[in-house]
């Protein structure tokens, strides 16, 4: 993947207290008004917690149904590497 | 009023800036995003989706009289910027305070107020250039489904040639024409280059998709590949090449092709290949206040209404030298137009191609190639380079 140090720079920024709810309502109203976006997906961070590992990989949430991150106990908090990532139906679409 | 001499006349200046820290300068090229809504649904952006508490256009009034007439180049972005309700009196914000001798708008071309609202634009900013860019990303329903919006295509046709229309008779109006190649275009940008070359737009320019934490595109798999990339500008830079153009649009040309280089060898070597100078040349104001070094990596220096809406406070604090440590130390890489532009003025060998492309003689036009009916319709004396 291009740029794929992005990706692990987005993983290491601290997160918003604000981040999951604020996330998971855009791709809601993303889904509402009818864009390519299909759902939400966790990607875990390379560091995460046993709770974070244990989430099935590649699962397409419904932004309500969405584990909230950082996941409950996780150890790193606010540093938590785990991210949303909108799953999109381009995305999606058997190749 | 900021002149082009004025600003490479400080380049200089800012490689010291970059180097040791002194002198101390405000950003020649900032983007102001004033909201993130859009009534497009691009399949290479999800910014749309997001609400923000914005700035109103008093704390935008605050925010830019901070500046003085230190930034010559303002871009205003979105989202839509011209679905934001107070862009025009942003654009007299920034004019009145600033005197930038460019204004940058992009547009979707959905709205038919679009032409009302430059037309506005353009008749109160009379001395700076107003450079309005029409996204374009395929012909006909190409458009509309990269866009996902139906009849896109068609709106834009119209906005396109009403602000044509307008064009002629502003001075300072300049109508382009922007594309994104990402891997749902890459394949007809043939097609687009072969559209553009004859819809009297007066510039062309193309930005690869690439992700964004701004529009919350990392991961996406939207970038073409370096390969698929390669192909399809080699025949733009073709195109480009094989035409004659005077004067200023000389040298905007060359810098584009040497744009288009570089993204072939980011995308290939992985690797800034050139100094980037976001953070000491170019920013961007989010439309909640936040300040960016770039919308890529939108390192969060500050939030303008925790400082009294002083940008200098954020511009010369302690949160942005850590960033700035972390860009000089090349560990991000992107080929964001918008900065690589003003990153090329800042490059000697750039500088010096640019210089040695300019003492060629010009080529001849490839009439035999068909779509060109003029001599150079996308290369107005005073278009610009900037996307």
């Amino acid at each position: 993947m291009a740029f794929d140090w992005l990706n692990k720079f987005q993983q290491q920024l601290e997160k918003d207290p604000h981040y999951a709810e604020r996330t998971l309502a855009a791709y809601k109203l993303g889904m509402k008004a009818k864009g390519s976006i299909a759902g939400v997906i966790v990607q875990p961070g390379a560091d995460c917690c046993s709770a974070a590992r244990d989430l099935p990989m590649g699962k397409v949430y419904h932004p309500d149904e969405a584990p909230r991150l950082p996941l409950a106990n996780c150890p790193l908090a606010s540093r938590c590497s785990c991210v949303y990532r909108p799953a999109m139906s381009y995305d999606l679409s058997p190749k | 009023m900021n002149s082009t001499a004025g600003v490479l006349l400080q380049v200089p200046l800012f490689k010291l800036y970059r180097k040791f820290g002194w002198p101390k300068l405000l950003p020649l090229n900032l983007t102001l995003s004033p909201s993130p809504k859009c009534n497009s649904r691009c399949l290479t952006c999800n910014i749309w989706m997001k609400r923000e508490n914005e700035l109103t256009i008093d704390e935008w009034d605050k925010v830019l009289s901070s500046l003085g007439t230190a930034p010559y180049w303002f871009t205003i972005s979105g989202g839509e910027p011209l679905m934001y309700p107070h862009v025009v009196e942003l654009a007299q914000l920034a004019y009145k305070h600033c005197r930038p001798g460019i204004i940058n708008i992009p547009t979707n071309a959905i709205l038919p107020i679009i032409p009302d609202r430059v037309e506005r634009i353009a008749r109160s900013c009379p001395d700076s250039q107003v450079i309005i860019n029409l996204s374009l990303d395929g012909i006909g329903e190409k458009h509309d489904h990269i866009r996902g919006i139906k009849g896109n295509f068609e709106k834009f046709e119209e906005r396109l040639s009403q602000l044509l229309a307008l064009r002629s008779r502003l001075s300072n109006l300049v109508i382009g024409i922007h594309s994104v190649v990402s891997v749902f275009s890459v394949g007809h940008l043939d097609e687009i280059i072969n559209y553009v070359d004859r819809s009297g737009a007066d510039q062309f320019i193309t930005e690869i998709a690439e992700p964004r934490i701004e529009l919350d595109t990392v991961g996406l798999p939207i970038t073409p590949s370096a390969h698929d990339y390669a192909k399809a500008i080699d025949r733009l830079i073709s195109y480009v090449q094989g035409k004659q153009y005077r004067g200023t649009a000389r040298i905007t040309e060359a810098m584009r092709v040497e744009y288009y280089k570089l993204v072939k060898r980011i995308l290939d070597e992985q690797d800034q290949v050139i100094d980037c100078y976001a953070g000491w040349v170019s920013a961007q104001i989010y439309a909640d206040g936040t300040v960016w070094p770039c919308c890529v990596r939108a390192d969060d220096l500050g939030n303008l209404r925790e400082y009294n809406y002083d940008f200098k406070k954020i511009w010369f604090g302690d949160k942005i030298k850590e960033v700035r440590r972390s860009v000089a130390a090349k560990e991000c890489h992107c080929p964001l137009a918008n900065a690589s532009y003003t990153n090329m003025l800042h490059d000697i060998p750039t500088l010096t191609r640019i210089a040695g492309t300019l003492m060629l003689p010009g080529k001849r036009s490839p009439h035999s190639a068909g779509a060109i009916t003029t001599e150079a319709p996308m290369a107005r004396p005073k278009q610009h380079i900037g996307g």
